[in-house]
């Protein structure tokens, strides 16, 4: 596992300005579900466009990092090019100025951002709690299949779920608390 | 009333679709609906239980368990709406086509498998009502000790249903699976409703 995968956004960004390649490719593993799912769910691109998409932004993130003025800001900064290149791609497909398109977004963008939320503040939680929180709610396994997997009492594995589910709510909390900004 | 979606049906609708003489939704969807309200209960009670530190984690496990209950009734109406077509083929053409047969065995396990996991679920909704009852707030705890009742009825209508669609020995792993889930579901609102005396 790259020693990037533990890194913050703003680590990863001064890795990538070293030239660093694993920076680069844990950059583009972390970030890559977020793009596409913001052209495909927030803009309903079809498959083609959303990878054409997909190969612009990563190609400017390359070309434009020296322009992020806040490190941590790399999330919003990804969303607001992603956004203008999704535009200009709807924009080129009915031949019209990407300006007249503001109201294109779908109303889906929002749970692409909470959804990648979620997931980055899973990955701060603890192996146990991941895999606990998988099963019950993306796997739907019964508490008893969890337990009888994981060999824990069957009694205790909704109040274990609750507690991780505390500690997740802790780490969204803390997440939204943090402001960042960018100028591109 | 055309939408096959039974959250977008009031009440007084379901209802009605429910004593209609038709094929679905039938037991397994109402053992569904059962366990569904019984985990709205659990989250009536655990929201209501302000200075429980648990309660929100348990909110999120009852709705989610009660989501998946109403999926469950849909998807227990729909297959037992084929499993039926099918047995009345296989009647209407008397045939000894092995293929057919198996098509038929392949249906009428489908039926059987979303009551084994309406039991599964019925069982988990008495355990997490269990959990809400013991340790929320004491003035909700006969609502606790009803979604208890209530799942383990879910889980009893299920299993039966498990044992009939299957029509297997009862040393059947599936047909076990469904009786430890109604077991456990019983014994957890047994305990709920002894404390609560």
């Amino acid at each position: 596992m790259s020693h990037f995968a533990s890194a913050s956004d703003a680590e990863l960004v001064r890795g990538c300005r070293g030239g660093d390649q694993e920076a680069w490719n844990e950059l583009v593993e972390r970030y890559s579900r977020y793009v596409y799912a913001i052209a495909t769910r927030g803009f309903r691109l079809s498959d083609e466009d959303a990878e054409d998409v997909f190969q612009d932004v990563f190609t400017r993130i390359y070309t434009r990092l020296d322009s992020l003025r806040d490190d941590s800001a790399l999330r919003p900064w990804i969303a607001q090019l992603t956004r203008r290149r999704c535009l200009d791609a709807i924009a080129a497909r009915r031949e019209v100025p990407a300006d007249e398109l503001a109201d294109e977004e779908s109303t889906d963008l929002s749970d692409v951002e909470e959804a990648f939320e979620v997931r980055e503040a899973l990955a701060a939680l603890s192996g146990n709690c991941q895999d606990i929180l998988d099963r019950f709610f993306a796997r739907d396994q019964s508490y008893k299949t969890i337990a009888d997997e994981l060999e824990i009492p069957s009694g205790t594995i909704a109040s274990r779920i609750a507690r991780c589910l505390g500690r997740l709510r802790e780490q969204l909390e803390g997440r939204n608390n943090e402001v960042g900004g960018s100028r591109d | 009333m055309t939408t096959d979606d039974y959250r977008e049906l009031t009440l007084g609708d379901l209802l009605d679709r429910l004593s209609a003489n038709g094929l679905a939704p039938g037991g397994g969807s109402a053992a569904a609906l059962t366990v569904a309200f019984a985990a709205r209960l659990v989250a009536m009670v655990a929201r209501c239980s302000t200075v429980w530190s648990d309660a929100t984690g348990v909110v999120a496990q009852a709705n989610a368990i009660g989501e998946r209950a109403v999926e469950l009734a849909h998807t227990d109406g729909r297959v037992w709406d084929e499993a039926l077509t099918a047995l009345r083929d296989a009647e209407a053409a008397e045939s000894d086509d092995p293929r057919k047969g198996f098509a038929l065995e392949q249906k009428l396990e489908a039926a059987a498998a979303a009551p084994l996991e309406i039991a599964s679920l019925g069982a988990d909704t008495a355990q997490l009502a269990a959990l809400a009852g013991e340790r929320g707030e004491p003035t909700y705890r006969a609502d606790a000790a009803a979604a208890a009742a209530l799942a383990a009825g879910g889980a009893s209508a299920a299993a039966h249903l498990v044992r009939v669609n299957l029509g297997v020995r009862s040393s059947d792993p599936r047909l076990l699976r469904a009786l430890a889930s109604e077991n456990a579901a019983h014994e957890v609102a047994a305990r709920l409703r002894e404390s609560h005396r």
